[in-house]
């Protein structure tokens, strides 16, 4: 065999060898960036919206509703230190959405969404502002937009008494749906827990009662959880 | 709930003046005492509404389905109103109109959502946002207050709040048929603030197939003759209970 031919095969072996070495560590790489998806997100918000801190903070068990498959919400208890005032207590708790959902797919509103102000008028009613990105990267549905507007209502009036109503503006402006499909021009009624253990403001069981409930429903399906206020009479 | 006023009625076509008597079921194969389906293909135009990763595009199979379902309903003898034929996108209010025109509608809105698991199909009936009342720090915020009304008559922007008990049963019902032919579907309506529901002046109904993220567009177009057919079985049910809400 010629010495440059020799040469040539020599070299291309080591080419492969590493290139197989390369490819392992890409696949590796790549597993490696599903598991680093969630802590990307942290360390994002830790950027963007980092936590907020009060004096007034104590670490309690706050009840956050993440998804629990495409169309349904579960809640959860979690450390979380929270605030005595309600206007900081909502902005700790909407952090925690945003930036604290356990896997991405429990994950209830866009990652680069941004909560830019958070108010409470004198009646319990909560004005929740946020960035463009919680409209334009919600997926459009009822079933995806309500999961997010409920997961919202949900941990907001599971940890902050005070509220009765939540109004979404995004970026000062009212809109009027979130993604194509769910108003947002009016309220969203809040229904704080009533005072007895256990209680809570979310169906836990999934929806598979009997067939034939038509006339009045016996269990309320997954995503029923948001109930806007009827206007008054 | 009483009957409800219906302020936003203009004078109806000539096909859909006759009135059914109210317990009886409409007899087949005529549009005589059968409510006229106003059948909206959701979106359209610059409205994509949902997008799946295979290409499948809300507004177009939307109206792929609502073309199917119409010739179903009419085979079976109802009268339907298309709120769109084509990638126009008409408004919330005009849509809306299309069955406040008419004496004896039922709006009906089909949709394709982003999520859900593939293969099941919900029934949605309007859960009616409060309107925003005139504060000052909801003025300060930029939030609308409701339009005045000129004559004293309900808001047209509230115009479905009187057909919501009526639209709720309607969905139960046609829910209940869905739950039959497309399993892992709930067995009762769901409650949600939907926009396109808000303004009809007749019992409405949001129906939304999961989803667009599914492989390929035939599961959705097979969908659609079933779901004619739990669309009319749910209609042909309420009528028969009386309880469309119409007057
Ligand atoms: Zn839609």
């Amino acid at each position: 065999m010629p010495r440059n031919l020799k040469l040539a095969l020599g070299l291309l072996a080591v080419a492969v060898l590493i290139g197989l070495i390369s490819l392992r560590e890409m696949h590796r790489r790549i597993a490696r960036l599903g598991e680093m998806q969630a802590s990307e997100e942290r360390a994002r918000h830790e950027v963007l919206a980092p936590p907020i801190s009060t004096p007034t903070d104590v670490t309690v068990k706050a009840r956050i509703f993440w998804a629990a498959g495409p169309d349904q919400l579960a809640p959860a208890e979690i450390n979380l230190p929270l605030s005595a005032d309600p206007v900081q207590r909502s902005r700790q708790l909407v952090r925690a959405l945003l930036a604290l959902p356990p896997t991405p797919a429990q994950r209830t509103m866009p990652a680069d969404a941004v909560l830019l102000g958070f108010y409470i008028l004198p009646d319990g009613t909560a004005v929740a502002d946020f960035s463009d990105a919680l409209a334009a990267e919600t997926p459009s549905g009822i079933v995806s937009e309500q999961l997010t507007v409920n997961s919202l209502a949900r941990t907001l009036e599971s940890n902050v008494p005070a509220l009765r109503r939540l109004k979404i503006l995004i970026h000062g402006q009212e809109v009027e749906t979130l993604a194509g499909n769910v108003d947002l021009s009016g309220f969203f009624d809040l229904h704080p827990p009533v005072q007895s253990p256990g209680t809570n403001a979310t169906p836990s069981a999934p929806s598979t009662p009997g067939a034939g409930a038509a006339a009045s429903p016996s269990g309320t399906p997954p995503v029923a959880a948001l109930a806007p206020a009827k206007p008054p009479h | 709930m009483a009957a409800p006023p219906s302020p936003q009625q203009v004078t109806p076509p000539s096909a859909s003046t006759s009135q059914p008597p109210p317990q009886q079921a409409a007899p087949p194969s005529t549009t005589a005492g059968r409510p006229v389906i106003v059948l909206d293909a959701a979106h359209g135009g610059t409205d994509t509404g949902a997008r799946g990763e295979t290409g499948i595009v809300e507004k177009d199979m939307v109206l792929q389905i609502a073309r199917t379902v119409r010739a179903e309903l009419e085979r079976q003898g109802y009268r339907v109103v298309m709120s769109r034929n084509d990638d126009s996108n008409p408004s919330y209010d005009e849509r809306a109109a299309m069955a406040n025109a008419y004496r004896d509608a039922i709006f009906i809105s089909l949709h394709i959502g982003s999520t859900g698991n593939p293969g099941t199909v919900r029934a949605f009936y309007d859960q009616l946002a409060t309107p925003v009342a005139p504060t000052p720090v909801a003025a300060a915020a930029n939030v609308k207050s409701p339009a005045p009304t000129a004559s004293g008559l309900p808001q047209w922007e509230q115009a479905q709040q009187p057909y919501v008990e009526a639209s709720h049963r309607v969905a139960d019902l046609i829910q209940a048929q869905l739950a039959q032919s497309f399993s892992g579907s709930p067995a009762t309506a769901t409650p949600a603030a939907v926009r396109g529901l808000r303004s009809v002046a007749a019992p409405g109904v949001a129906i939304e197939i999961s989803s667009v993220s599914v492989p390929s567009a035939d599961s959705l177009t097979a969908a659609a003759t079933p779901l004619a057919t739990a669309i009319a079985r749910g209609i042909a049910a309420s009528r028969a209970a009386g309880s469309t809400g119409a007057n």
